[in-house]
């Protein structure tokens, strides 16, 4: 890996603080914990796409081996449905009624003292409905639409003005398809009763808003739950939602008074927890005849659930892509019979960018200019929607560099001008400015005297680095060795965190740690400031720094006492303080928070006779702001990238046509990228820490997938001269 | 192994009585016959270290080592493992400290949620034991049974790469 920058934007590649538990097998996630007595649940899904509930036999099921409890609409009892959270609706109540509105929506859950007996008995469920039509197509016109669902369509200048006043027009459409988040660690609950409160260990990216959430269903005060997801086997979105099986699990238990565990089966997981909604998108660019872009208008259209209003903002990434004086950008969804959708890894980000960068490489092409310089051209130097200038930006940086590093100059500009051996080779590129997010956070931090810190709050590590992360930045903040430091994460009862979602969880718990540790040094140095024997005595907060596990005076390093020399005359045992962030608006900030930029070059080889597609090299430059662990950040880009090969080239959840049924619910036949699969990829960190938080970082989760895909398109038509305007591109596309 | 009488009439589950050799330690088990391996490692024996990913073979997540090869042990039924040799990842490493593997693994960064990663490294060490690690390709080839869907491969290649280096230069 290279860096363009300095020591202090990239942090020490440390090896994850949890590594030596996960390779040994010993980290629990949520489905390796048993409780004695524990009994386990498997949720029955609907075999129809829409209608009704006509009956249920269930006797069958009652009366197998080891069944203890069979829950349906007509024995659940009443249940709320959980408030409206930051990312919208919370899913249904289940188990509430009679109506279906999409295939597999669980309408029973047996509990039985096995697996394998609830398994077995799953299947004696016997439910008889009366079908409705299912509206499964975005164009149907029965389909509800909803305009501008998150009042985020923007729109500056005059587009028709822009338009005309091109050179170069290009309309293009693009499609997408329904993926899915399928972490590998399939999500689960294990709720048990004790004492009247409801201890849940969960598979979540959100523990915070679970335990509101759950409290709600159950109109239980919040200190009667607690969620707790230290470990968590992947999420990519899915952990985003409070789904319907945790309300069902943490009912089947308090319905039988035992601990329940419910594991939701693989083809489940294409149907009960989320997938990325299929679109469709239109994009006009106009252009002077030298690159100048004139006019941006994007105007898309995602598919939710019949009651849900996923967030999926797609259009509105081209609203700050470019400087364009004239751009507009317009959502819309369409309302379906299909499962609740949910954000996936770049949710409306990942899909909006690939047809806003396809179109600008279809834009080139039509104006023979070489993409990285129409890009280049168009940069957009200030927020073009804010006026604001960023906080930080060095997306200039990001496409030179990759350009070096990739060897863009090799390229020649006709299609089809490339080759190795038979094998015709494209270069293909995009550009990535993804959406900042941070939320308001709490953290608490814990010096004690035997010189160790413990620091905390409830985000949750999914395989992001948090653990390891927070870790360093506790150890720079509080002056330890970062061998005495623990960072908890996970758990309700921990101060209330955002999601582990939006790329904004580094830097809402960043800056929330940020203000714990500074309150406590605070409260350290006034045990001793007043104290003339300490050689501390008489310093204010800005006279002193930490450091060697203590605190000393600014330009007087003798002048130094550890906080466990501090604690113990004063007779503590330890000294906690708690920190809340809360992010400024652009206004106040007097400049546009920036999210990370990149820039994505992607080489192609195809088949010429066999169609045969494969991505041979990537190579992503990030601005992420400061990098806290170069080890980790690297991990976040190239498995963003592998992501993304699987929306470019793989992934697609194929519905049969009048249940919406998902035909390929499995990880053998909905193709998920292998080993084989992936190249080499190569990640470099360009920028300089971000100026709009106290820790300079800027979230780096999700940028890593998104430009992947409109790469490798915009890489295929390079090689073939076929520009393949729909999502996965596969081989037979190419023939 | 001694069968339980099995009768549709009475909706009997036939259960097994066997024992079990698991990282070098004997378990006597009574189970369901439909009970998998791999529910049976993490159900009955409390060896969680296996994962169960998807149930259908179809991504790696529980992968162990019978008699020395690597099977999905969710496709394997417990009952069939009578007086077979069961190896987990519980049995890698000799508990004071880890296998070169595993620190490979850790050290190149083979993994970010973790929860494929015990099936990783009981495929990697098969795949090394079947002198598959011969180049990056070999290794892509033969670990691509295992799905991370956190797209670690990159790392996990390397880690692969670094120990099969190692014992080239041993030899």
């Amino acid at each position: 890996m290279t860096t363009l920058s300095g020591p202090q934007l990239l942090g020490a590649a440390r090896d994850r603080v949890e590594g030596p538990l996960k390779v040994a097998g010993r980290a629990p996630y949520p489905n390796d914990l048993s409780y004695p007595g524990m009994l386990h649940a498997v949720a029955v899904g609907s075999t129809i796409g829409a209608g009704r509930i006509s009956g249920i036999d269930a006797s069958a099921a009652e009366s197998a081996p080891g069944v203890i409890s069979v829950l349906t609409h007509l024995n659940a009892g009443p249940l709320r449905r959980a408030p409206v959270t930051p990312l919208g609706v919370s899913p249904p109540a289940p188990l509430q009624d009679d109506v279906i509105h999409h295939y597999g929506q669980h309408v029973a859950v047996v509990v039985a003292q096995t697996f394998e007996e609830a398994t077995e008995a799953a299947t004696l469920v016997h439910v008889s409905y009366t079908h409705e039509e299912a509206i499964l197509d975005l164009d149907d016109p029965r389909a509800e639409r909803r305009t501008n669902p998150w009042g985020r369509d923007a729109q500056r200048g005059d587009v028709a003005q822009g338009l005309a006043a091109a050179d170069i027009v290009v309309d293009r459409t693009y499609l997408t398809r329904d993926n899915t988040n399928n972490p590998m660690g399939p999500l689960t609950t294990v709720a048990r009763w004790e004492d009247g409160v409801l201890l849940i260990n969960n598979s979540t990216q959100w523990a915070t808003l679970e335990h509101t959430s759950v409290a709600a269903a159950f109109d239980l005060p919040l200190e009667a739950v607690n969620i707790s997801a230290p470990y968590v086997g992947g999420g990519f979105g899915a952990g985003l939602r409070v789904w319907p099986h945790v309300v069902l699990t943490a009912l089947a238990s308090r319905t039988t008074g035992r601990p329940v565990k419910l594991v939701l089966t693989r083809p489940q997981m294409f149907t009960a927890c989320g997938h990325r909604p299929k679109g469709k998108q239109r994009l006009l660019l106009g252009a002077t005849s030298d690159g100048m872009l004139t006019a941006i208008d994007h105007e898309a259209l995602t598919a939710t659930a019949m009651d849900d209003d996923n967030f999926e903002p797609t259009a509105t990434v081209s609203a700050a892509a470019y400087a364009c004086p004239n751009a507009s950008t317009r959502d819309q969804q369409a309302r379906l019979n299909i499962p609740v959708p949910n954000s996936m890894r770049g949710p409306g980000a990942a899909t909006g960018n690939y047809a806003l960068e396809c179109a600008v490489d279809e834009l080139a092409v039509e104006l023979g200019m070489d993409p990285l310089e129409l890009r280049l051209r168009n940069d957009a130097t200030t927020h073009p929607q804010l006026g604001l200038p960023w906080s930080s930006r060095a997306m200039r940086e990001c496409l030179l560099h990759g350009a070096e590093l990739f060897g863009w100059s090799r390229r020649t500009p006709e299609a089809r001008s490339m080759r190795d051996g038979d094998m015709l080779v494209g270069y293909g590129l995009a550009a990535v400015g993804y959406p900042w997010f941070r939320a308001r956070c709490a953290a608490r931090a814990t010096v004690r005297q035997d010189g160790t810190a413990y620091v905390c709050s409830a985000g949750t590590e999914i395989g992001n680095g948090a653990y390891t992360v927070f870790v360093q930045l506790s150890a720079e903040l509080l002056g330890l060795d970062v061998e005495r430091v623990t960072f908890g994460l996970g758990d309700s009862s921990m101060p209330a965190a955002p999601q582990t979602g939006g790329s904004g969880l580094t830097s809402s718990v960043g800056s929330a740690v940020h203000e714990a540790c500074r309150r406590l040094v605070g409260d350290v140095l006034a045990l001793v400031a007043e104290d003339p024997d300490s050689p501390l005595y008489g310093c204010s907060p800005e006279d002193v720094e930490v450091g060697e596990g203590g605190l000393r005076r600014r330009g007087d390093p003798t002048r130094w006492e550890s906080y466990a020399g501090i604690l113990g005359r004063g007779g503590l045992s330890e000294l906690t303080a708690t920190g809340e962030s809360t992010p400024a608006k652009p206004q106040e900030l007097g400049m546009a928070p920036a999210g990370a930029f990149g820039a994505k070059y992607v080489e192609v080889q195809v088949d010429p006779d066999l169609g045969r597609l494969r991505v041979a090299r990537a190579v992503s430059v990030i601005d992420g702001g400061r990098i806290l662990n170069e080890k980790m950040a690297e991990s976040q880009i190239i498995g963003g990238t592998v992501g993304g090969i699987g929306m470019g080239l793989l992934e697609e959840a194929v519905s049969d046509a009048g249940t919406g049924r998902v035909a390929n619910a499995t990880l053998g036949d909905y193709i998920v990228p292998v080993n084989a699969d992936v190249p080499d990829m190569q990640v470099a960190f360009v920028g300089v820490p971000d100026p709009a938080n106290p820790i300079g970082t800027k979230g780096i989760g999700e940028i890593g997938l998104v430009g992947i895909a409109p790469a490798i398109a915009n890489a295929v038509y390079h090689a073939t001269g076929r520009r393949i305007r729909s999502l996965p591109i596969t081989l037979d596309m190419l023939l | 192994m001694a069968f339980g009488v099995s009768s549709p009439t009475d909706q009997q589950v036939s259960q097994a009585e066997f024992t079990l050799r698991v990282n070098g330690e004997e378990y006597a088990v009574r189970v369901d016959t439909r009970a998998t391996l791999l529910d049976v490692l993490r159900d009955r024996l409390g060896l969680t270290g296996t994962k169960k990913g998807c149930d259908q073979g179809a991504c790696g997540a529980c992968t162990v080592h019978v008699d020395g090869k690597r099977v999905l042990s969710c496709l394997t039924l417990a009952a069939q493992c009578q007086d077979r040799r069961v190896t987990t990842i519980e049995g890698v490493g000799d508990g004071a400290s880890p296998h070169p593997l595993q620190s490979a693994f850790l050290q190149h960064d083979g993994f970010q949620c973790g929860y494929c990663t015990p099936g990783q490294i009981m495929s990697a060490l098969a795949l090394l034991n079947e002198g598959r690690a011969g180049s990056a390709d070999e290794i892509r080839e033969y670990m691509s049974g295992n799905i991370c869907r956190c797209g670690a491969y990159q790392n996990i290649v390397s880690a692969i790469q670094q120990v099969a280096g190692d014992r080239g230069a041993a030899l």
